[in-house]
């Protein structure tokens, strides 16, 4: 703490440019382009010296020890790097990480304030067990072994009774790629469930079936038209990351065009804002589709080689010839009815406006680039059209795998093999994965607490991570009714860092560490390249830096705050603690067997044998692929991966080949290794198991897509054989929302827009950005305002088909007339002191025979606390909790929740009060029965008496016995 | 001397100390610049740099050039790409982050206004923050130099010598300061200067995902931030103050630089956030429907702002008005000849209670300040443009002058009253019409900026002084009650004329015309017209004598707080 003059400051500390450059190290430019560096050298990262910003002018100077992990918020992951003070050996400041080829150096809001996460007051710091009735608020605090020895106990007692559907991990944000599903595998359990079904399995089904991978990778900063039906320049899959390139690419002079019902941050940027009327996009993304086609300005070539359409002549039009010539003019007829005036009058948008949009993309070339996400695909009945009509566009421009276009995310990501691979679980879930859902992509989610009450089964051990469905998913009732009954779920665990309103309702809660006090290692498809991030405890690191040896996170996070890794092998280990159930050997360090594996082997292990180019990048720098990681946490595996679909089949791989009559060509080599293991499909054999590893096209066998047609599937022989032979082709579905649908008093609710500063159920313990964004009052246009006598901030009561809530309204020409909106990032609540005072409503929960109120006792205020802001704290708003009154609304095929409501609104009665809730869970459940009635049961469509598609994408997808369709069923 | 003048600002304080701080005199230190002398190097901005990243960020299709700064002090810019912005707020929170801002106050935030009719609608976004004056307001105003400009124009604070007055928020045009509750020092956005001196950009600039933010050298025209400045249509906020900002706007929409352009949402809501408003509160947006966009706009997110100066300074300007006018009226009738210079109104009453008011008036200045213990810092390390120094000496020098008039009484000096008037009608004068200009200093406030100003507070301390005086007259000279009454009554006229005048004048600003209708009509019509009702009552002094003198003072004290308060209320940001 000493004041040194300039000279010497300069000499050892200056980040400038010709400082670093003379002292031989890095120097990384920021935005200004100037001698200021956006970082310090990473050389310095050890010991790097900055001024006190509270005590300058005194320049008093603070030594930190800079240790890169990444961001827990959003999906994006982007790179954090943590500023470790050497005296405190606490984190000072989180910045963004320059090494991080995604995010570049780069956050958003949620990057600094992650540092309100971990110093949040109110956070939860020890093992808790429920002493009273569950739901009754009483804990008490436990030790680690107590509850892992519970735990274990009963999960191994599971798993010898044969109950193995009975114990289930349900994950909101996974953070990793992979980890967990394995952990479930190596217990032989299909109890993977995630939270997809209310997020974004809409669009991924879409993409699915054109191409075998569940997720668009679009090349933003090199597009010439960005089409984009989602917000990504203020929400996540990958907003920071996405952003950027987007806004790069504009101030190169792309062209922007955003659907979105209301004015997002993304639609203020675009040169086109077409605001549909919600559940029409897929009509307007057909008329401009449309255009394309009648006026040929689609590329031929591309569409020759790639769509399989001989699959559609031979299945719609056995009697004609399988010529490209015969399918155009198939092609001009089959989407001649989505003119601009249809789509106009589907989504009230003008014709012309739909025509200079039109115009717009036919000049993109192969550099359009598209994105759904959420959005309306998540909203509507039949929502996954809306992603496979937005692909259509790419396709029909040949604007895949291009420069500026869009990629199939795999070919964007980069899974590092484990060292472990356990086998596929030879159990199928039927709570997750029921017979009336054989096409979804992803688990039937929302539905448990229905599938509970109609007795389909129940849960003996059930974890909850990061994941909130009491206050997420719709219906949140419900959830509560079947947590609460202890013969449906027998132990309810709770993994979190915070608290939250389905933890309320566990036996245990387990305390796990946030972002920076946690491992991980993820990837994700942010632009034409490959690269991995490491999250990693921080602490642990600087620690070891020092010399000290950290072997559990336990040992430098807050209290006894744990990292899921360790917890999972701990548990595994007691679960089979002489290694009779097979288990154990997956938890056993390679290097000592009849060890544990620690988590230094199990990263170790990866990052040396399964990431190409590490280990020599590494040892250039003398370093061993971990110590690169835990330096630098992250790498960049490839750049310019380019048209996978284009590559040459090596002749290596075409032994024993055989080809079906559309091309398709079988082998009876064995798969190459690979170390990457990102998801995609997994096209079925033939009928002699030889496997798909390529097709022809023009004479060549090129590598293609990871479907069963090996092209993009124009045409879904899966959608077309499985019962929805209507449905196969890229069409328009009208929305459960559709104009047509509703009586005179109702109107649409969107109900799903993010904030830029807020991330669902996770950041409400972070005070920067609560002081930013607290509620979330209806959106309404001034037209309906009038219509209504509402005035801004009055309240009105919006009423759904199960119950209604009370809420402020703010008037905006931001919406659409008619339609309503309300961002579901607020209203987060609590019944007793425990939970998050930043952010949550303290609530009065009443229950007669499932007609449920809640009422609000007090909102925030501000409070004592180890953080001198919490007295400070100004706001009183939390918003509301809409989503309680929602019932499910599963989509038939793709299994997405439809998230948007028909609702009226009124003024609010008397007796009515801010957030007021009222529901009706025996509703709730007859608008599940009625949505259940629109699917169509593998029983009775399966071609193949399997309950499900085998080449479909599916999280911890069981081995290929557990497909077969159960004999009987009543 | 214009005070906003920087380059006519003393050199140094009293003490010979530079008032520009030397030690931050980097162009002497060349800590930050290329050590290649006088030699600017042109290097791509695909110069060697770390790994993968490098290969990433050359995507960029802006790569600039990346300048090293001549070795010459810089000039701080920066651009605010509102074209670029997307409202995310990263900058809000690595802002509160790199600099520990507290809850409740913010350095920068992003404003947000929504402009159009569906479906031409747009959010325009203002990234909001100080605007590194190069004339800047607050460093005039600041009392002790802990507002202060370096030798590179950045303002910047020094939270050890802040006295917590306000001046300088009360000064600033973009209320872009504040009182740091955890250590009741003035401070605001610095460009995070040190980080700066380090040779690192500032947190925002690094944070945010879109480069909107960035910062450089004005004298450098090769720098990013000067082609942007010199080539691009950018925009600085109100021009009209004079300020001459180093941060400048590209791309922002008029509906979000003036503040008042937007409307001001009615009820309690923003977009996603609680409307502070009430009590201290200024929020941004025209309070009324009307507005002065080109376009429908309304504000849509904002941070509330606190009026720096509260009841305390509205006391203040009418107790230092009884203390003024206590010792000048008398002086006045004396010199009319309607008492004589032995009138124990005079000798006694007035400086007693001169005195009494001029503590209390200190008791209230002092109380005001967040750091009222450094109080003595006023004196110790006067920075002389600050109004608040020149008062304080005014008023030591007043109550100086009164102490001495008292004692002459004392020992029965009767010639030592007369000597001291000469300093005294001067001191007395100056200790009430300083204000004006105390006022006046605050540049954001238009409605202070008055011609009026002046002449009423002259007015003012008539009225007061001889509203004080005429009610202890009856007890002490019966003779001075008429004399007393009608100087009274005409303070009343002068008084209403004056408030006359400005409630009904054509304004000189929107902002100022604003002030005067939150005055007369808006928050705080309440108190100015009791003010104005009970002020009319001494004009009926001559009359009903001492009784209308109590009315006329509650109607003076109800006005200054209209007055007072009504100038803050107009949105600077």
């Amino acid at each position: 703490m000493t004041e040194r003059s300039l000279d010497d400051l300069a000499r050892r500390v200056s980040a400038a440019r010709a400082e670093v450059e003379a002292r031989g190290e890095t120097f990384y430019p920021g935005p200004s382009r100037i001698n200021l560096a956006a970082f310090p050298p990473k050389e310095r990262w050890d010991n790097w010296v900055e001024l006190d910003s509270r005590s300058f002018p005194k320049r008093i100077e603070k030594r930190y020890m800079l240790v890169p992990t990444t961001c827990f918020n959003c999906e994006s992951a982007c790179g954090l790097l943590a500023y470790i003070d050497k005296e405190t050996l606490q984190v000072r400041k989180f910045e963004g990480n320059p090494e991080h080829p995604g995010s570049r150096g780069r956050n958003c809001a949620k990057g600094p304030a992650t540092l309100n996460q971990v110093t949040d007051p109110d956070r939860i710091l020890y093992p808790l067990r429920r002493t009273g009735a569950r739901g009754e608020g009483k804990w008490v605090k436990v030790d680690w072994d107590e509850a892992l020895d519970e735990l274990a106990a009963r999960i191994r007692k599971a798993i010898t009774e044969d109950r193995h559907n009975e114990v289930m991990y349900h994950v909101g944000r996974p953070g990793e790629d992979g980890f967990t599903e394995r952990v479930l595998a190596t217990w032989g359990v299909d109890g993977h469930n995630s939270h997809t079904n209310v997020c974004s399995s809409g669009a991924r089904a879409g993409y699915h079936f054109w191409t075998g991978i569940d997720r668009p990778s679009p090349d933003h900063a090199n597009a010439k038209v960005i089409y984009l039906i989602s917000s990504h320049l203020e929400a996540g899959h990958y907003f920071n990351p996405h952003a950027q390139r987007v806004m790069e690419a504009k101030q190169a002079g792309a062209k922007l065009i955003v659907l979105d019902v209301r004015l997002s941050n993304t639609a203020t940027h675009a040169d086109h804002w077409l605001s549909p009327y919600p559940g029409s996009e897929a009509a307007i993304n057909l008329a401009i589709a449309n255009h394309l086609i009648q006026n040929d300005l689609y590329d031929r070539e591309f569409v020759r080689r790639w769509w399989n359409w001989k699959e559609y002549l031979a299945s719609e039009h056995p009697e004609l010839e399988e010529r490209f010539e015969v399918f155009e003019p198939l092609l001009k007829e089959l989407y001649k009815e989505f003119t601009f005036e249809f789509a106009a009058a589907e989504s009230g948008v003008e014709v012309e406006t739909l025509a200079d949009v039109a115009a717009i993309v036919a000049t993109a070339g192969t550099r359009l680039s598209t994105h759904n996400w959420r959005s309306a695909a998540a909203g509507n009945l039949g929502g996954w059209q809306v992603s496979r009509t937005l692909f259509l566009l790419s396709a029909l421009l040949g604007a895949i795998a291009t420069p500026g276009g869009t990629y199939p995310n795999a070919w964007n990501k980069f899974v590092p093999k484990p060292i472990y691979s356990p086998p596929h679980p030879l159990t199928w879930n039927e709570l997750t994965w029921p017979l009336e859902y054989p096409l979804a992509l992803n688990e039937l989610s929302f539905l448990l607490p229905h599938f509970l009450r109609e007795g389909r089964g129940k849960l003996d051990v059930y974890f909850t991570r990061a994941h909130n469905p009491v206050w997420t998913n719709p219906d949140g009732f419900s959830w509560i009714e079947s947590l609460t009954d202890l013969d449906k779920v027998g132990l309810h665990v709770a993994l979190t860092p915070t608290w939250n309103e389905t933890a309320y309702f566990a036996d245990y809660i387990l305390p796990m560490g946030h972002s920076s006090e946690r491992h991980d290692v993820h990837s994700y498809e942010q632009y034409d390249g490959q690269w991995i991030g490491f999250r990693q405890p921080v602490l642990k690191v600087a620690r070891e830096r020092l010399g000290e040896s950290v072997a559990d996170t336990r040992e430098v996070n807050p209290g006894e705050v744990w990292e899921e890794n360790q917890f999972w092998i701990e548990l595994s280990w007691r679960i089979d603690p002489d290694g009779v159930l097979g288990i154990r050997r997956y938890y056993e360090s390679e290097k000592s067997p009849g060890t544990k594996l620690s988590v230094d082997e199990y990263y170790g292990w990866m990052f040396e044998n399964s990431v190409p180019g590490l280990p020599e990048k590494a040892s250039a720098e003398g370093l061993s692929p971990l110590e690169y990681m835990r330096r630098y946490g992250a790498f960049e595996i490839s750049k310019g991966v380019g048209r996978v679909h284009e590559q040459q089949v090596s002749p290596d791989e075409l032994t024993g080949t055989a080809e079906s009559r559309f091309g398709r060509v079988f082998a009876t080599s064995v798969k190459p290794p690979s170390c990457n293991v990102v998801p995609q499909a997994t096209p079925e054999p033939d009928q002699f198991g030889r496997r798909a590893v390529g097709v022809r096209i023009d004479g060549e066998v090129l590598r293609g897509f990871p479907t069963p047609s090996g092209r993009l599937e124009f045409f879904s022989t899966t959608l077309a054989s499985w019962g929805w032979r209507e449905h196969a082709l890229p069409g328009y579905i009208r929305s459960h929302i559709h104009p047509a649908a509703l009586s005179p008093q109702q109107m649409p609710l969107i109900s799903t827009f993010r904030l830029p500063i807020q991330i669902h159920t996770r950041s409400a313990n972070a005070k920067w950005l609560d002081e930013i964004a607290h509620s979330n009052p209806l959106w309404m246009h001034p037209v309906d305002a009038a219509r209504f006598e509402i005035g801004s901030s009055d309240l009105v009561r919006v009423s759904t088909e199960i119950g209604h809530f009370v809420v402020k309204v703010w008037i905006t020409e931001g919406i659409r007339p008619g339609v309503v909106a309300c961002s579901h990032h607020m209203g987060r609540w609590k019944l007793t002191d425990q939970g998050q005072r930043q952010m949550m409503a303290t609530v009065d929960l009443d229950n007669t025979d499932g007609r449920w109120g809640m009422k609000r006792r007090g909102g925030v205020e501000p409070y004592e606390s180890a953080d001198a802001d919490t007295k400070r704290i100004w706001w009183t708003d939390v918003g509301v909790h809409q989503n309680l009154t929602f019932s499910v609304h599963p989509d038939p095929i793709s299994g997405q929740h439809c998230w948007h409501q028909a609702v009226s609104v009124s003024k609010a009665e008397p007796g009515d009060s801010y957030g007021d809730i009222f529901v009706d869970t025996t509703k709730a459940h007859q608008v599940y029965l009625r949505w259940m009635e629109l699917t169509r049961n593998a029983l009775a469509v399966s071609p193949d008496q399997t309950r499900r598609p085998y080449w479909l994408m599916r999280p911890l997808k069981p081995a290929i016995e557990a497909f077969r369709l159960p004999k009987v069923r009543a | 001397m214009n005070p906003y003048l920087t380059h006519l600002r003393p050199k140094s304080d009293l003490y010979g100390r530079s008032w520009a701080k030397p030690r931050l005199n980097m162009a002497a230190c060349g800590i930050v610049w290329a050590s290649v002398p006088g030699e600017r190097s042109h290097e791509s901005f695909t110069a060697p740099w770390g790994g993968g990243v490098q290969a990433n960020r050359t995507g960029a299709p802006d790569s600039l050039e990346i300048t090293s700064a001549p070795k010459q002090t810089p000039k701080w810019g920066k651009v605010l790409d509102q074209t670029r912005c997307i409202g995310c707020h990263a900058c809000t929170t690595a802002c509160k982050s790199e600099n520990e801002v507290p809850l409740s106050v913010t350095r920068t935030y992003v404003k947000s206004v929504e402009v159009g009719y569906f479906p031409h609608t747009r959010r325009s976004f203002q990234v909001t923050r100080c605007n590194m004056c190069e004339s800047a307001p607050c460093v005039a105003a600041c009392p002790t130099g802990a507002m202060y400009q370096r030798d590179d124009g950045l303002v910047d604070f020094d939270k050890s010598i802040c006295i917590g007055c306000k001046a300088c928020i009360a000064a600033c045009p973009y209320d872009a300061i504040f009182i740091n509750p955890e250590d009741q020092s003035a401070e605001k956005c610095n460009f995070c200067s040190h980080r700066l001196d380090i040779g690192l950009e500032p947190a925002c600039v690094v944070v945010c995902p879109v480069e909107a933010i960035f910062v450089g050298d004005l004298n450098d025209s090769a720098s990013r931030v000067a082609k942007v400045v010199n080539r691009e249509p950018v925009t600085v906020r109100r021009p009209e103050k004079e300020t001459r900002p180093k941060v400048f706007y590209h791309g922002a929409h008029q509906a979000t630089l003036d503040p008042i352009a937007a409307r001001r949402p009615g009820g309690d809501s923003f977009m996603w956030s609680e409307q502070t408003a009430g009590g201290d509160h200024v929020v941004s947006g025209h309070p009324e429907s009307w507005n002065n966009s080109s376009a429908a706009a309304l504000l849509s997110y904002d941070v509330p702002h606190r009026a720096p100066w509260d009841w305390r300074v509205s006391l203040y300007t009418w107790t230092k008005a009884i203390a003024a006018g206590a010792y000048l009226v008398p002086l006045l009738l004396i010199l009319a000849g309607s008492i004589s210079w032995d009138s124990d109104i005079f000798t006694q009453a007035a400086p007693i209670t001169g005195l009494l008011f001029l503590a209390i008036t200190g008791v209230l200045l002092i109380a005001d300040l967040s750091h009222p213990g450094r109080f003595y810092m006023i004196f110790t390390r006067p920075q002389w443009s600050s109004w608040l120094v020149k008062g304080g000496f005014l008023i030591a020098a007043y109550a100086g002058v009164l102490t001495l008039h008292l004692l002459a009484t004392v020992v029965g000096l009767g010639i030592a009253h007369k000597m001291l008037a000469v300093p005294g009608v001067p001191l007395s004068i100056m200790a009430a019409v300083y204000t004006a200009y105390l006022f006046a200093q605050s540049k954001g406030r238009d409605m202070w900026q008055s011609a009026l100003l002046p002449p009423h507070m002259f007015v003012q301390m008539t009225l007061a002084g001889s509203a004080v005086l005429l009610l202890l007259a009856p007890a002490i000279e019966e003779a001075a009650v008429t004399p007393l009454a009608l100087v009274l009554a005409a303070g009343v006229l002068g008084h209403l004329l004056m408030v006359w005048g400005e409630a009904t004048l054509t304004h000189p600003t929107a902002h100022a015309h604003l002030a005067v209708w939150e005055m007369t009509r808006g928050r705080f019509s309440n108190f100015f017209w009791v003010g104005v009702a009970l002020v009319t009552v001494g004009l009926t002094a001559p009359l009903i004598g001492p009784l209308a003198a109590p009315v006329a003072l509650a109607g003076l004290l109800a006005h200054e707080h209209a007055y007072v308060q009504a100038a803050q209320a107009v949105p600077l940001a």
